[in-house]
């Protein structure tokens, strides 16, 4: 992982002052562009999950090939808990984290002391188990039907109350969270903690011989990348006012891996928001085009692995340590947006 | 309950998942690399049979009228014969990405092969949309036939024995030939394989279209039973990856063994909980693999780093 | 006084019977060769005493504690600290990441999730000193990976060293490098000599028998002889064995 430079201290970076503020504009010109503004909302709780994804991946190394579970089960503990507990945006969303993070735990205790293809296997078995589950659990969570009629809740915040009923509402609000996060997730990667999950990464062995109990961070990292993809499932839920089985699938969960690797996620932090927005804008402007688009993106995604696995962010940061000294005024955009 | 038709037909589900799973243990074997492309390649078998059989070949009308004459039968043996040859073609191109990544760390082709995975699926889509297809086959292995008071299926015990037939002959090649002691020393050290002075490249992509010819012979055989469509590539990839971690990376009767168990448990528990008998794979590899680190008979391999 | 002991362990895997019996004992601040022709059960010595296997039989104790069987990273926690052989360094960090990585106080702060690494001027500090202590002062924004073979193998040390163990473990330090780079070293252990207890595993004899204050050759996975320098180079074995060809 690249370090971060002297922006690691800050609790607010320049990249995220202008990716938030880039994405806050969204609303205003993306129907000029033949888009509409409920692709905002899928590009940014995707960024979220992937974001959380690439804890695992891109920080600790772990391959989790079934991660789709987590988003799923958070998007059915939104439902459920809305639907029989309590209606509440706040308690929904935490049930939503809640049910993601048990789930993760549980999933965590089996597999932590499993490395490679071993350990990208095991999360492929849990993650079809949860998907059967999901499928076969038709009294709960309505089968392969999806469970319906789920709430956008408004957002109470004691003074104010905002009504998320509408797209461009919900956009603001899941972007809300998305610079939350962002602000939690930059600080912890470049807190002790993030640094010892990088190092456990590089070299397992080395880690444990200067003291560090690799198992507990490979468990603990795991249930709290599980607990934000629940979250994202439950933003998701809330958006499609439904939640279905097939986000849990092999392929749901293979889009966030494509996602993660395309945009860059082993070299950068933005490597799965830059992915996540590519992802989902080819999705729907190939999408325009051909019912194959899936073809297209896979390609692309192979090329990737052969030939580009640093993914666009890494060829980013090629670029600029080639170029930044020749084009200053390119090189001083480089670095607001930087690696 | 009578619980020995279950047991049967665990049996021979068993040996069907053994014949998904060979050509993709004799890749990792070989090669140290996941093919999450070896459904895909499944799938892609078992459509090219159905365009053999069934004559949609792009071909003047006439040459297909003609060919429609010819006795089901014959098609059948036809197409079990081209189609996996075809599927093999597509496996040599995606060998010739693979072999980028020999020597890497083996994510890097489980990612590739993933990628390849959904472009193959994709093209399936193109070209013969999400609609199911059912393989004809003649009529001497269809049909059932009864006894002990139960209908049996004549299909399944000519998929079962044509499965036991598969395992044996790659047992053979791998056991008995001069290039299945090289499959076996080039898993473990390429440079014996380079010293007796073999062309490992060209080991590799032969090796790696042998797998995916059984890929292709496996989705033909398995194809009347699940029907032919789109996802059948994911159905079978998953338990091959399972039966592999299952039975031991390395292991081939550990393989056999593991595809016959899974087959057996979930035709058992089918018996029980017909819903639910595709998570019994799952429960029993989890069980495993927790406490048997390399499944039942594995070896260390590079699958670990 | 004995800091680290080790008493009749035994270590089998299968039907192979590693070590026998081995016994061993460490004074504080001295330093102890170990050596013995490969496959000897010198690094398997090390791994049981460093927690990487579990000895089948026998003790292990630091300062009267029993450690048997604890995880690895236990043990470093007591004050065990090892180097490897064959290089185990995180590549993708910097010299100084390595070294700050390994540092106690990293260790104390290591599920702190709030404040950034970078922010501490004290982490980087103890960091530079340990670098300095290797003789790799000026080099902590190198990469691992991208360091010369002999710096990595002064980074390897360097590593061990920032744990602040009580006992450090060197698995043939001098591995790989020429006789400038062994000479190097040399002259880098000889410098810790005294400050802790160092426990080497060498095949360069001049270099162990210049060092050490008591050496142990391990064969068959059994001590079969231990003394000073002076003492070993009486011995039969040692004189007759190629590895005791001294001038």
């Amino acid at each position: 992982m690249a370090r971060h430079g002297s922006d690691a201290t800050q609790l607010v970076t320049p990249a995220m002052l202008a990716v938030v503020g880039v994405l806050a504009s969204l609303p205003l010109w993306i129907g000029q562009v033949g888009l509409y503004p409920y692709i905002g909302i899928e590009i940014v709780i995707w960024a979220i999950y992937a974001l959380s994804f690439n804890l695992l991946l891109g920080y600790t190394g772990l391959p989790s090939f079934g991660h789709g579970a987590y988003f799923g089960i958070g998007a059915y503990a939104f439902g459920l808990f809305q639907q029989n507990v309590l209606p509440g945006l706040w308690p929904c969303l935490a049930a939503a984290a809640g049910a993601a993070a048990l789930a993760g735990l549980v999933v965590a205790a089996f597999i932590s002391h499993r490395r490679g293809i071993y350990y990208a296997f095991m999360t492929i078995a849990f993650g079809q188990v949860f998907w059967v589950v999901a499928i076969k659990s038709h009294a709960i969570t309505g089968g392969e039907d999806g469970l319906l009629r789920i709430q956008r809740a408004p957002a109470d915040f004691g003074i104010v109350s905002f009504d998320l009923r509408d797209n461009v509402s919900l956009y603001y609000f899941v972007l809300g969270v998305f610079a939350v996060v962002l602000v939690a997730l930059w600080r912890l990667v470049n807190s002790p903690y993030g640094r010892i999950l990088q190092a456990v990464k590089q070299n397992e062995t080395r880690a444990a011989f200067v003291g560090y109990n690799v198992w507990l961070y490979k468990f603990s990292v795991f249930a709290l990348s599980a607990a934000l993809s629940g979250l994202a499932g439950g933003l998701f839920a809330m958006a499609q006012t439904s939640a279905f089985p097939d986000v849990m699938s092999l392929h749901y969960s293979g889009y966030v891996v494509m996602m993660t690797l395309i945009g860059g996620g082993i070299v950068s932090f933005w490597g799965p928001v830059i992915g996540a927005a590519l992802f989902l804008l080819a999705r729907d402007a190939i999408g325009a085009v051909t019912t194959a688009w899936m073809l297209w993106f896979g390609l692309l995604f192979m090329l990737v692995v052969l030939f580009k696995p640093e993914g666009i962010a890494g060829w980013w940061q090629d670029l600029r340590r080639e170029g930044g000294a020749r084009r200053p005024g390119l090189a001083r955009l480089r670095m607001l947006f930087g690696g | 309950m009578n619980l020995l038709p279950h047991i049967l037909n665990g049996i021979t589900l068993g040996l069907l998942f053994a014949l998904i799973a060979l050509g993709f243990m004799l890749v990792v074997g070989l090669m140290e690399q996941i093919n999450l492309a070896h459904g895909s390649l499944f799938a892609l078998g078992a459509y090219l049979a159905f365009v053999v059989v069934s004559g949609r070949l792009p071909l003047p009308v006439e040459w297909v009228r003609e060919w429609l004459l010819v006795p089901l039968a014959w098609r059948y043996a036809a197409a079990l014969v081209v189609a996996p040859l075809l599927t093999a073609l597509a496996g040599m191109v995606l060998e010739l990405c693979v072999r980028r990544t020999y020597g890497k760390d083996p994510l890097y082709g489980l990612l590739l092969t993933f990628g390849a995975a959904m472009v193959i699926e994709e093209l399936i889509r193109l070209v013969w949309g999400t609609r199911d297809y059912v393989l004809p086959v003649p009529p001497s292995i269809s049909g059932g036939m009864i006894f002990w008071d139960l209908i049996w299926s004549t299909y399944r015990f000519y998929a079962a024995a044509f499965s036991i037939g598969a395992i044996g002959l790659v047992w053979l090649f791998i056991e008995r030939t001069p290039y299945g002691a090289i499959i076996k020393a080039g898993a473990h050290d390429s440079e014996i394989v380079r010293a007796l002075g073999i062309d490992l490249t060209r080991l590799r992509l032969y090796v790696f279209a042998f797998g995916t010819l059984l890929a292709a012979l496996a989705g033909i055989i398995v194809a009347p039973i699940w029907g032919i469509r789109p996802h059948m590539g994911v159905d079978a990839v998953v338990p091959a990856f399972l039966i592999i971690v299952l039975g031991g990376v390395g292991s081939f009767w550990g393989a056999v063994a593991a595809g016959i168990l899974v087959g057996l448990v979930v035709g058992v528990s089918g018996a029980y909980a017909s819903e639910w008998s595709l998570l019994s794979m799952y429960i029993l590899l989890i069980a495993v693999v927790t406490f048997r680190a390399r499944g039942l008979s594995g070896k260390k391999s590079l699958l670990e780093a | 006084m004995v800091l680290f002991e080790a008493e009749n362990l035994q270590m089998r895997f299968g039907d192979r019977t590693v070590l026998e019996n081995v016994t061993l004992s460490f004074g504080a601040g001295k330093l102890y060769g170990i050596m013995g022709p490969n496959g000897a059960g010198k690094t398997t010595c090390f791994n049981v005493l460093t927690g990487r296997y579990r000895p089948t039989r026998g003790r292990v104790r630091i300062d009267g504690e029993d450690i048997t069987g604890l995880p690895p990273h236990l043990i470093a926690r007591k004050g065990v600290s090892r180097s490897f052989q064959i290089m185990n360094l995180f590549n993708d960090f910097t010299a100084r990441d390595n070294v700050m990585t390994a540092l106690p106080e990293m260790r104390a702060r290591s599920f702190e999730t709030r404040r950034a690494v970078a922010s501490d001027a004290k982490l980087a500090d103890a960091a530079e000193a340990v670098l300095a202590r290797v003789g790799l002062a000026g080099k902590g924004d190198v990469r691992a990976k991208n360091l010369s073979y002999g710096d990595r193998r002064a980074l390897e040390i360097g590593v061990a060293l920032a744990a602040a163990p009580r006992v450090l473990f060197l698995d043939e330090p001098t591995s790989g490098l020429g006789s400038d780079g062994t000479a190097r070293l040399a002259g880098l252990i000889g410098t810790l000599k005294g400050q802790l207890t160092i426990v080497v595993i060498e095949h360069d004899m001049p270099f162990l028998f210049g060092l050490a204050d008591e050496i142990s050759v391990i064969h068959w996975g059994q001590v079969i002889a231990q003394g000073t320098p002076g003492e070993l180079r009486a011995n039969d074995w040692v004189r007759r064995s190629n590895l005791g060809k001294l001038q």
